[in-house]
């Protein structure tokens, strides 16, 4: 019953779309199909230009405000807090708990995926006829390549272009910076994601990455994923610099705070150095445009002598 | 033991082979206390760091005092040593002991086999406890302590003393209305814990922590555990002669002079504190509560005033070997240490039932 008003609903408002959009006069850009091939490989056919776009992740809603779509977006999950505008929009659910009656009601022309929505939630979403365009970016140059998708797929290639461009031009600045370090000018950095029980990001991490083009070296960049360590690994492999991240509610300072008054870790440099910092940790995980702030932050906290030459 | 207890006979042999028995059990005693010991040395000689087995040894035999044998190790390696692997090890020996005897415990109060220290609704109880600190809007870590154990601890009592106000009938207190209510209980508490943690932000840390980890363990830890289970473990001890008599029957129990009520009360009220006090430290490890005691009962028979020390000693030995290969077969990453009890402990205790099967029943 919700469904068939929600589709009634949709349809109405997809007609007073498409007449406001005719009488508007405006653009060629509605007009000719496109097909693209999103992130897991999938091929997305596109009749029209999307009015209605939901996301299902907070990275995938940054790159939307980021190319001005704001005013489309009409779902996000309950994770979306960037941009704050984004906090307005409707909720779908969580990131890994998509409602799909929700996203269904709100009749969206276009829903944004990520890689965790593969095995289930893309196709329950597309056997109610909803195109869904997936966006799996794992390393910095995957993120250009999502926005750019993003940019295709909603007739926004230019702000998309301008966007990444900003973006490499950013990331290409850090690389000149930390170009003439040599390996020991490298410090051995520690992330936490979450002290009890210790976890830290493996090499296959945005975190990770990050580390790396800042001209630090991940401790346990051996590992993968987001693994408990060992106490004593994380000794053995004298960090210099901790780098804690820090999320939002609640316990958003515990990892930092445990890493500053830890007694077991006072007899490490980075203790001794006093080089023990705090990170925003949305801005080094969420694979979005704000990732490159989130480089330029760990270039700050790894080599802060070098990122004085950073304009700001 | 029922013919032990029952029959006041005087022949000579029968004396002798009670004399046998129990020197027979004490013998084990003493051999698992040492397997203890040898235990904890191996543990402290493994690890994802790589430390020499003689500096292990040097470091441990500086602990003992008036041995100076420590010098010119670095600090890194005495404090992998000293304050990382020892307490841990420690840690994990006090925390399995705990829920071994907690279980062994609870199945003779029960006089159920599948009781353990999680069917009434203590460690939901506790578990809750430590979601409800991970969300307080503030944390005390900078004073160097964490809110978790003791909220942890505080909520486990407290569901205790919910569920003893709920099973009690008049002045006596019915098992079956003990488990029942336990069980309700546990499943209203863990169904709250689930509510709390779909909201929570820090998700995936709070249920690593609810299943059970001895990565962060450290000296405070031990220091403020010991003493509780310590007085527990005395406790239960004193009580192992009228648990062997309610094994018959608890109107039995009270004819042969046992204030049933008493022990029952005595017993629950300390078992469930050192359950408590174990899973506000460590999370929930399942397993090591059910299992162990059987696994005592396969090998040394029923009698508690043997069972309940050998299941504090065998849940000690069993939860360091398996907090061993936790933290060593992916080193430098952890595995979850209830994975490795699950895993380890569940294909030899069926090993054990399939031997002893035939003996036993």
């Amino acid at each position: 019953m919700t469904r068939l008003l929600g589709k009634t609903l949709g349809l109405l408002v997809l007609v007073v779309l498409i007449i406001t959009s005719c009488s508007s006069g405006g653009g060629s850009s509605g007009q000719s199909a496109i097909e693209l091939t999103d992130q897991l490989g999938r091929v997305v056919k596109l009749d029209k230009m999307p009015q209605r776009i939901i996301s299902l992740a907070p990275q995938n809603t940054e790159i939307l405000f980021a190319l001005g779509l704001g005013d489309k977006v009409v779902g996000v999950t309950t994770y979306c807090n960037f941009p704050p505008e984004a906090q307005e929009k409707p909720k779908i659910g969580g990131f890994s708990t998509v409602d799909v009656e929700k996203v269904v009601s709100l009749s969206p022309d276009l829903v944004v995926a990520a890689l965790i929505h593969e095995k289930e939630t893309i196709s329950q979403l597309e056997s109610h006829g909803l195109k869904v365009l997936a966006l799996a970016p794992k390393t910095l140059s995957e993120v250009t390549q999502a926005i750019e998708l993003v940019g295709k797929a909603t007739g926004t290639e230019t702000q998309a272009r301008r966007a990444v461009e900003d973006m490499e031009t950013r990331m290409a600045t850090v690389a000149r910076l930390v170009a003439g370090l040599s390996a020991e000018g490298r410090p051995r950095v520690f992330y936490v994601v979450w002290h009890d029980p210790l976890m830290t990001a493996g090499g296959d991490t945005t975190q990770s990455e990050l580390i790396d083009l800042a001209g630090g070296r991940n401790i346990f960049d051996d590992l993968s994923k987001y693994p408990t360590v060992d106490l004593e690994a994380l000794l053995e492999r004298q960090p210099q610099v901790i780098i804690a991240g820090s999320g939002h509610g609640s316990a958003q300072n515990s990892p930092l705070e445990w890493a500053k008054s830890e007694p077991r870790l006072k007899n490490t440099e980075a203790l001794i150095q006093n080089r023990v910092f705090g990170i925003d940790a949305d801005i080094v995980s969420r694979a979005g445009p704000r990732i490159v702030d989130g480089l330029e932050e760990m270039l700050r906290l790894i080599h802060p002598e070098l990122a004085a030459k950073l304009k700001d | 033991m029922a013919a032990e207890v029952s029959e006041h006979s005087y022949s000579g042999q029968l004396v002798h082979s009670r004399l046998l028995y129990r020197r027979k059990r004490l013998y084990s005693i003493v051999g698992l206390l040492l397997l203890l010991v040898i235990v904890v040395g191996v543990a402290s000689s493994l690890g994802s760091a790589s430390v020499p087995l003689s500096t292990v040894w040097r470091l441990l035999l500086s602990w003992l005092p008036g041995v100076h044998t420590d010098s010119g190790i670095s600090d890194t390696l005495s404090t992998i040593v000293l304050d990382i692997r020892l307490p841990r090890i420690i840690m994990a020996g006090l925390v399995g002991a705990a829920l071994a005897t907690a279980g062994a415990t609870y199945q003779g109060l029960f006089r159920n086999p599948l009781a353990d220290p999680y069917l009434i609704g203590v460690a939901q109880g506790a578990g809750l406890g430590a979601v409800v600190a991970f969300m307080l809007p503030f944390s005390v870590h900078a004073a160097g302590l964490s809110l978790v154990p003791p909220l942890a601890f505080g909520c486990g009592l407290i569901s205790a003393g919910i569920l003893y106000a709920l099973a009690r009938v008049g002045k006596t207190l019915p098992m079956t209305a003990v488990i029942l209510a336990g069980v309700a209980l546990g499943a209203f508490l863990s169904a709250i814990t689930s509510f709390l943690l779909v909201n929570s932000d820090n998700l995936h840390g709070v249920l690593l922590w609810l299943m059970g980890s001895f990565t962060m363990s450290n000296w405070d830890e031990v220091h403020v555990l010991f003493p509780y289970l310590l007085a527990g473990l005395v406790l239960i001890y004193l009580y192992s002669r009228p648990l062997n008599l309610m094994q018959l029957d608890e109107e039995q129990a009270q004819q042969l002079g046992v204030n049933v009520e008493r022990v029952k009360l005595i017993l629950l009220l300390t078992a469930t504190l050192i359950t408590a006090a174990a899973v506000s430290f460590a999370g929930s490890i399942g397993f090591v509560g059910l299992i162990i005691p059987h696994a005592v009962r396969l090998v040394w028979g029923g009698d508690y005033r043997f069972l309940l020390p050998l299941s504090t000693l065998a849940g000690a030995i069993f939860l360091i070997l398996a907090d061993t290969l936790a933290r060593t077969v992916i080193s430098p990453a952890e595995l979850p240490v209830g994975v490795v009890t699950a895993l380890c402990g569940a294909p030899f205790f069926l090993y054990l039932l399939w031997q002893k099967k035939r003996e036993v029943f």
